[in-house]
């Protein structure tokens, strides 16, 4: 591969070379500015972490490099010392800028040879696909991404961090002559668990050392400090902080991201548990869980923790009946609910936080006012209509409780809000029914630092108003900072319930993973 | 200021000034035979049943599942009431079975969606071509004799304020739908569930009963609908699948008028008589019989086109107003109106480029 074999002449002048520079970006919507006189150096080789809250302009500015938007008149991009044909696609992926996004679009039913053909083409004869040097040409890609996988196994058997691997090694194989400069990578790790990240990043790090610049945008800030060298924030559009990641603290990072206004939540002192349980789980089993038992009290906030694949991710949606239940009892204020009936357990007072919201959590096609009452038609109906002024209240309280962004938007369809707003809407959704058990999963994933403390500490008025609330989460730190007790799965069974002061990261991880010596964090 | 062209309504109500304009251009190209009431009338009436047809399908299109059944089921329907009657029952025993035929499908119809989980749209293809095989069992394909009590007629040929009183009934099946689908809970949950089914049932909305429920209402209406063409034009062993493609494109059309992006009534019988004056004027001044047909195929691909170039705009638009949001909107109005202009009028223009 040239890139492979370039790596060892990269030192000295050649890594001076400016993989990406940007002047005077500026892009203007009809509505507004989304960027204003943005600038941006990337030397090759350098891993920039771009950050900003939701909707400050980054994925403007990654939508601007990749060709989607065209900049207002006056900017100047160039990729490797060439300019880019501002708004042309072609013109970017022909100067070496490679994206790869969030929903990572490979064909998960398809082998990872095929998924690497799908984008640089196959090696052909008379139109016949050369099978070993597809072979031969999807190892090189691999190797390039220091992944160790066979090419003909199916995506859809990979790890989380290997699929986003094999996305890179994708976007990073050479279309024509040109070999790739920059890698942009858009979100990968908002839905990766801790151990994942880790080999997410070893990956990251392989790609830079082959001299190819790269953008990495993230929520997660601990990433920053763990991975870049250098990072941009973006805040309104403005460039607000770029320089070196050393030195750095998370509070730096967090004042720049958000000004002043955020205030962290405190952690929960853990709760008496003298009352009933509203939530009780005896002997659950399903296709991923195994006897789980454990219940949740009044005023608790209970965090659920496991790698992918420990039955953490299934806990929630089988105790509401999203998904198929075997065996087990599951109570409810009381009363019992039987599996695969969401009807039942919404009756029996639980609400119900998917982790795909556009797929299961909401509906983009209706406003935020019909996604709210949806779940609470019965309390607007007075024959012979649904009375919209007392509706239109409702959500207008929800909308400035929750602080959902635009204010007036009650009347838009969710499709038009960001994420973050998204999920806020999901939430009221379920705070409008006034429901006992919060049953979540990921609840704050691909959602803003500052709309995230916004969630939690809504979360925690509802627990301490005596509401049951089950966190399942892979963002340890999410969980250090709101739970008063954090069960931890591994192979579908509890196998440590932490408390106090042994709710930190480290710990869940330890547990998470099975590790009884504190070295080693690495192996699973 | 900026809100302006959506006041005026061109991109809700781009039908409303079609029809404006084909009644204009028609009444003053034929002023004798097309400006006239009799005309008016006429339009109304003959299209009133295509009209329940198309709101009959509005409701499993709503809850996001198709219902291909309607032409067969009609048919059925008009037979089975005009056989009945023409055994001596008496007619509202008559209507009564009919009607009920029709919601029998229906039924038929959400079973097979529901229970045997099958996907709609082969559900009632299928059941479409079960329904007519079984007509003609019913029948050995031998139409029968139009009914010759004028009682029967009268049911829908009564004239009211000059208009036959099935426009009016058709009036009333719209008023009752809109407010079953706009101001009830049941069409909010179906709402709800043709945008994302599975979020409507973790949301516990009861997702199995009001599909199976919407495919009864398109039955039940169906079965109304055949009654009401027996009436007015007597039986025929084959009109009903000539009515299916119409009431599809009138309502696709009808999504893209009132309330863009939805299924919804008021644009569906909007769009049936955009499009039924648009085929008579033309007709009168061409007396061309391929009209109807290929008006109703254009419009059916043509709306669902803009109904797409609508949406990926929308993405656009989406796009823009986040941006907006965060700079407090301190932009020139002009351009952004400019541009809402622009929008209105491509659609417009394509709406108009569908004749």
């Amino acid at each position: 591969m040239t890139a492979s074999s370039s790596t060892a002449e990269l030192s000295g002048p050649m890594s001076m070379l400016r993989a990406l520079e940007v002047r005077a970006l500026s892009k203007t919507f009809a509505g507004g500015r989304a960027l204003d006189e943005v600038e941006l150096n990337l030397a090759a080789g350098e891993i920039r972490a771009l950050l900003g809250g939701n909707g400050s302009g980054k994925s403007t500015l990654i939508k601007v490099l990749s060709g989607y938007h065209r900049p207002d008149p006056g900017c100047t991009i160039l990729v490797g010392g060439e300019p880019l044909t501002l708004g042309e696609p072609s013109s970017s992926l022909r100067l070496g800028a490679r994206f790869v996004h969030q929903d990572l679009g490979l064909v998960e039913s398809s082998s990872v040879l095929d998924n690497l053909g799908v984008g640089a083409g196959f090696p052909t004869r008379f139109g016949t696909i050369r099978t070993r040097d597809a072979r031969r040409q999807a190892r090189a890609a691999l190797a390039q991404v220091e992944l160790d996988l066979d090419p003909e196994q199916l995506v859809d058997t990979l790890t989380p961090a290997q699929k986003t691997g094999v996305a890179v090694a994708r976007a990073l194989q050479p279309i024509g002559e040109r070999a790739a400069r920059l890698l942009v990578l858009d979100e990968p790790t908002a839905r990766l668990p801790d151990q994942e990240m880790e080999r997410l990043h070893a990956l990251v790090r392989a790609v830079a050392r082959g001299g190819i610049a790269v953008i990495y945008v993230t929520h997660r800030l601990d990433e920053v400090f763990d991975l870049a060298d250098t990072a941009s924030v973006l805040r309104d559009g403005v460039k607000v902080f770029e320089g070196p990641v050393a030195g750095l603290t998370r509070d730096d990072l967090l004042h720049q991201l958000f000004g002043s206004a955020l205030e962290t939540a405190d952690a929960i002192a853990a709760v008496e548990r003298t009352t009933e349980p509203l939530l009780d789980v005896q002997g659950l089993c399903s296709e991923t869980l195994a006897h789980v038992s454990f219940d949740v009290h009044p005023g608790e906030i209970v965090g659920v923790a496991g790698i992918t694949g420990s039955g953490r991710e299934a806990l929630c949606a089988t105790l509401f009946g999203a998904r198929p239940r075997d065996r087990g009892e599951v109570r409810m204020n009381g009363q019992l609910v039987v599996g695969g009936r969401p009807d039942l357990a919404i009756a029996s007072g639980s609400a119900y936080v998917p982790a795909e919201r556009k797929i299961d959590g909401a509906f983009l096609d209706l406003t935020a006012r019909e996604n709210i009452t949806i779940g609470d038609l019965r309390s607007f109906w007075r024959a012979p209509a649904l009375r919209r002024r007392t509706e239109d209240s409702a959500v207008r309280k929800w909308f400035d409780q929750l602080g959902i962004h635009p204010g007036d938007g009650t009347e838009r369809s969710m499709a038009t809000f960001s994420g973050g707003n998204q999920q806020k809407v999901v939430f009221g959704k379920w705070f409008q029914r006034g429901p006992t058990v919060f049953l979540l999963d990921e609840p704050t994933q691909g959602v803003d630092v500052g709309a995230k403390a916004e969630l939690h500490r809504c979360l925690s008025d509802a627990a301490q108003a005596g509401a049951a609330v089950l966190m399942s989460s892979s963002d340890s730190e999410e969980l250090t900072a709101t739970c008063g007790r954090v069960i931890v799965l591994r192979n579908g069974s509890i196998v440590a319930e932490l408390v106090g002061s042994d709710i930190n990261p480290h710990l869940i991880a330890r547990a998470s993973l099975g590790i009884e010596e504190p070295e080693n964090g690495e192996s699973p | 200021m900026s809100r302006m062209p959506r006041s005026l309504g061109f991109e809700r109500y781009s039908g409303a000034y079609l029809l404006g304009a084909f009644i204009i251009i028609f009444s003053t190209m034929s002023p004798k035979v097309f400006g006239t009431m009799a005309t008016l009338h006429g339009v109304a009436a003959q299209k009133s049943v295509v009209a329940i047809l198309a709101l009959a399908l509005v409701v499993p299109l709503v809850c996001g599942v198709y219902d291909l059944s309607v032409g067969a089921n009609i048919n059925f329907t008009t037979i089975t009431v005009v056989t009945l009657i023409s055994k001596h029952w008496s007619i509202p025993a008559a209507i009564l079975v009919g009607v009920l035929a029709g919601a029998a499908v229906g039924v038929v119809n959400g079973f097979v969606v529901v229970k045997l989980k099958v996907n709609s749209f082969i559900t009632t293809l299928g059941m479409a071509v079960v329904v007519s095989a079984t007509q003609i069992i019913v029948t050995d394909n031998r139409q029968p004799l139009p009914p010759v009590n004028p009682a029967w007629k009268s049911i829908t040929q009564t004239k009211v304020l000059g208009f036959q009183i099935v426009v009016l009934y058709m009036l009333i099946i719209a008023v009752i739908l809109w407010w079953l689908l706009v101001h009830t809970p049941f069409g909010r949950y179906l709402y709800a569930i043709g945008g994302n089914p599975e979020a409507a049932r973790l949301s516990g909305v009861p997702v199995d009963r009001y599909t199976w429920l919407s495919l009864i209402v398109s039955g039940t209406l169906c079965g109304i609908a055949g009654v009401f063409y027996g009436s007015i034009a007597g039986p025929s062993l084959t009109f009903g699948s000539g009515l299916l493609l119409p009431a599809f494109a009138a309502v696709f059309l009808g999504s893209t008028q009132v309330k863009p992006g939805r299924f919804n009534v008021w644009g569906t019988v909007l769009a049936i008589y955009v499009l039924a004056t648009g085929v008579k004027g033309l007709q009168l001044l061409t007396d061309s019989q391929w009209l109807d047909q290929m008006f109703s195929g254009v419009t059916l691909i043509a709306a669902v086109a803009i109904a797409g170039a609508r949406q990926r705009s929308g993405a656009e638009s989406r796009r823009r107003k986040l941006s907006q949001d965060r700079s407090d909107s301190a932009v020139p109005a002009p351009l952004n109106g400019s541009r809402a202009v622009a929008a209105a009028v491509s659609v417009d223009v394509a709406t108009t480029s569908a004749q």
